[in-house]
């Protein structure tokens, strides 16, 4: 059996203090994860993707349940400790790119190896090694202002994909890029997941960003709802996620 | 409706007004503490020890304005930086441009009036307090001296000066968001402010500003000859000078320490360095008004302090001998046993009549000490440093000498000094009576009890002033005894140097109020520039939080940043100040006499007002914990 990279076990998170008016984002939530796999995670607005996705990403703290990621659960851990567990077993990947606009490219990709304090002879290959993979090494002395949204996007990839992360979290990472930018960048992920090996945990609420996936977990108010698993065609994959999405009522025939 | 909607979300917006009121506050109450002074010509005559001083306020009005219409102009844009993003929402939702042009100009004109009123209050407060405090160290009456912490004249100048600033701010800010398109208004936060830094301009840049800094330094060391267009040519090269470096070198140089891949990829470095590099390309201009305001504040007090410090050396550069005892007892000679001494000399005289006459023969025996002015061909001083202590050498051939030569030879001038200023034989002294120096036959044929007189000096003056006060009160007596009415006695070490002590006071009270003044306007400056700008860093902090740095991280990363920051500036002031001091050589002797006192009293509040800075910026960009 292969072993799973991300376990999460009877996952509740509540807002909202004791006593008053409490929302119950995520409810007894459990699945798990394989190592190599690429998992998407779908749903309405509101059906609590983000906090799931924060929780896993240990930016926010689960009420009950277990996170277990690369065997370690980081429901038990420290600040310090989740920083560090950030800094070295997950990759991050987020709609706005998030890159820093003070540094230049390689910079941006060089820092989670620097943070880590991987030897300054080491970094540079690493750092070409990886936008060579993601086809962004012309640019790598640029500022992040002066390139594309879609290269943006690559380097905000190749920045979690530098120090080999145990999983990369990507959340809607082609929300803010056209469509054809948004294949290109499906196909890397892609590439990543099947060359590389890379596990990746997509949250998305495009169809046909979904469709890249090998299986897609629904939710809805906080619940598993369905898990679908693509086995035949992309194209194919596609019509089931629609076909699942126009399952799920409208918050207005409720 | 316009107006009561920007009221309501200027109340929303309250802590970052509160940081430009405090801002523009502080600078209002710095230029009118300085006015005080500035103003009182009558109190600045009185008290300072250069003629030229009023002068310099001049000048010093000058930069100070200069400073504060730069500081102005950056805080009121602060104000359209906040509300440009409401402005451009209200006109897609319909309002008119004149409108909104209006409302930007009422805005910041009655932020500025505001902080008119409040800034004079509390610079006729800070006056009072800090003027009370200095005075009542260094001993020294403000009724006496005419000095006023509320004084009309200074009130008028930065009511005018300030209102015209705020009007000419106010147009700025409108004629600026009038002319702006209501897209580029809404994506105002977005634009990026990146500068690229071109190696010819740089070089040019970075040569002219030597250039002009080397001219002002020259300028300064040379002081003495070149005096007013001194003064004027030194402010007109350094102040434009210390911009450019800021301007050119400055950002050149963290570009080069991030090509060191080594510093850069270590750690968190290159963000670091990423953050300081693009900090300093929008900090050029306040980091260089940071070390002007730093040069001119710790110069103020460095050269009061200095001229405190250098009240006795001057006392001895007038008088080289500490004190002339006539007719010693013998508690006097206990007093002078207790003391070491380096010059002990004993000279023989006889009072008769109307005349003095000292035995040449004692003189010559061991001339006494005197200042010698200028080298031997006799070309006169440059700077008081050069006044050197040497024994008398001329020999006295003739048979009898007089003061004036009218009895007998004209004594030689040296000889004159050291009889009227070393002897301290004057009118105070032997009354109307003729200074005689005589031979030993006439010596002899005088008839009358022979008398000694004890010239001297001690290792350390300062350390014994209290036996010099004693000494001096017998030595009074003494003279009394021959004049034959009460004398006041001004001569000998002891009285000069009292009496140069109160009169540095008022020169050292301008300077230390002033130092005050101005490292108080380049804290409010810094801390302001630092503090506006912490917002667009929340996010780059919580991206790396996001991705895993741990927060000791981020915080040594900050310390870094906001060191280096503080650290360029005060370098550049301080260099500023320890070839400025050189300004005061024609009037100091040593002017680094204790230099480390002021400078390290300046680096402990500056210290001090860096961790104050770190403490705020951390609260505004490090996340929060949950």
């Amino acid at each position: 059996m292969t072993q799973a990279v991300l376990q999460v076990n009877h996952l509740n998170k509540l807002y909202g203090k004791h006593k008053e008016t409490q929302y119950h984002a995520l409810k007894d939530v459990s699945f798990e994860m394989k190592i190599g796999e690429f998992v998407g995670i779908m749903g309405p607005s509101g059906a609590g993707k983000t906090t799931l996705l924060n929780v896993i990403s240990t930016l926010d703290q689960a009420t009950d349940g277990s996170v277990k990621i690369a065997g370690t659960d980081i429901t038990k851990m420290k600040q310090n400790q989740l920083a560090d567990f950030r800094s070295q077993q997950l990759g991050f990947i987020f709609q706005d790119f998030n890159l820093l606009e003070n540094l230049t490219v390689y910079e941006n990709i060089a820092l989670p190896l620097s943070l880590q304090g991987v030897a300054v002879k080491q970094i540079k290959p690493n750092v070409i090694k990886v936008a060579e993979n993601l086809g962004i090494q012309d640019i790598l002395p640029k500022y992040p202002v002066t390139i594309s949204g879609g290269q943006k996007q690559r380097v905000a990839a190749a920045r979690a994909l530098v120090h080999e992360p145990a999983l990369i979290l990507a959340d809607e990472p082609t929300g803010a890029l056209d469509s054809k930018n948004a294949r290109s960048l499906m196909e890397t992920f892609v590439h990543m997941n099947e060359n590389l090996g890379t596990s990746i945990m997509l949250v998305t609420h495009d169809p046909l960003s979904a469709s890249y996936c090998q299986r897609i977990l629904f939710i809805q108010d906080g619940q598993l709802y369905k898990e679908i698993h693509r086995n035949h065609t992309r194209s194919a994959f596609h019509q089931d996620i629609l076909h699942v999405l126009s399952e799920f009522n409208t918050p207005s025939e409720w | 409706m316009l107006v009561k909607l920007s009221l309501t979300s200027m109340r929303k917006m309250f802590k970052d007004y509160l940081v430009l009121l405090f801002g523009l506050t502080i600078s209002i109450a710095i230029f009118y503490m300085f006015q005080t002074l500035a103003q009182n010509k009558a109190f600045v005559e009185a008290n300072a020890m250069i003629s030229a001083t009023m002068f310099v306020f001049h000048v010093g009005t000058f930069i100070l304005g200069f400073i504060t219409i730069f500081y102005i102009f950056y805080a009121t844009s602060f104000i359209q930086t906040l509300r440009q993003k409401e402005m451009a929402m209200y006109m897609t939702l319909g309002a008119k441009k004149s409108k909104i042009t209006q409302l930007m100009f009422m805005e910041t004109l009655f932020i500025g009036l505001i902080s008119l009123v409040i800034g004079i209050i509390i610079g006729m407060g800070l006056t009072t307090v800090i003027a009370d405090v200095l005075m009542d160290m260094l001993d020294f009456s403000a009724e006496a001296t005419g000095f006023k912490a509320i004084y009309a004249s200074s009130i008028i100048t930065t009511v005018i000066f300030y209102i015209i600033l705020f009007l000419l701010t106010s147009m700025v800010n409108a004629w600026k968001i009038g002319r702006k398109k209501v897209l580029d208004l809404l994506q105002a936060n977005k634009q990026e402010d990146f500068i690229k830094t071109s190696g010819v301009k740089t070089f040019f840049g970075v040569l002219f500003s030597i250039i002009l800094i080397v001219i002002g330094y020259y300028t300064m060391i040379h002081m003495a000859k070149l005096q007013y267009i001194g003064v004027i040519l030194a402010t007109v090269t350094i102040v434009p000078g210390t911009y450019l470096i800021f301007i050119s070198f400055l950002p050149f140089f963290v570009k080069k320490l991030k090509q060191n891949r080594v510093l850069n990829e270590t750690g968190i470095n290159s963000f670091t360095l990423g953050q300081l590099r693009f900090r300093m390309l929008n900090l050029t201009k306040v980091l260089g008004t940071v070390a002007m305001l730093i040069a001119l504040g710790l110069g103020a007090m460095t050269a009061g302090f200095s001229f405190y410090h250098n009240v006795e050396l001057q006392a001895s550069k007038f008088q080289a001998n500490d004190i002339a005892i006539y007719e010693p007892t013998k508690e006097d000679m206990k007093t002078l046993e207790a003391m070491e001494l380096t010059e002990e000399n004993t000279y023989r005289y006889k009072v008769i009549g109307n005349g003095v006459f000292f035995l040449k023969d004692s003189l010559l025996e061991r001339p006494p000490l005197v200042p010698h002015t200028g080298d031997e061909k006799g070309v006169g001083m440059e700077k008081l440093a050069d006044i050197k202590i040497k024994r008398v050498k001329e020999k006295l051939p003739a048979p009898v000498y007089t003061m004036d030569g009218t009895k007998g030879e004209e004594l030689p001038d040296k000889w004159w000094n050291a009889i009227s200023f070393e002897l301290n034989a004057d009118d105070n002294m032997f009354g109307e009576r003729t200074i005689y120096v005589v031979d030993q036959s006439h010596y002899e044929k005088i008839d009358t009890e022979e008398k000694q007189v004890i010239v001297t000096k001690a290792a350390d003056f300062s350390k014994h002033l209290s036996a010099f006060k004693q000494l001096e009160e017998r030595q009074k007596r003494v003279a009394e005894s021959y004049v034959g009415h009460p004398v006041d006695k001004t001569g000998g070490k002891y009285n000069n140097y009292v009496g140069l002590k109160s009169f540095s006071s008022g020169t050292v009270f301008m300077g230390i109020f002033l130092g005050i003044a101005f490292l108080m306007m380049m804290a409010s400056v810094l801390m302001f520039k630092l503090l506006s700008s912490a917002g667009a860093d929340i996010e780059r902090y919580h991206m790396l939080r996001k991705i895993g740095v741990r927060k000791s991280l981020l915080q040594r990363s900050i310390y870094r940043e906001l060191f280096l920051l503080f650290l360029f500036p005060a370098i550049i002031g301080l260099v500023h100040v320890l070839i400025g001091m050189q300004m005061f050589s024609f009037i100091m002797v040593e002017p680094y006499t204790k230099i480390w006192l002021p400078i390290s009293l300046f680096v402990a509040i500056y210290g001090l007002y860096y961790v104050m800075t770190v403490q705020l910026y951390k609260r505004i960009v490090l996340p929060k914990q949950h």
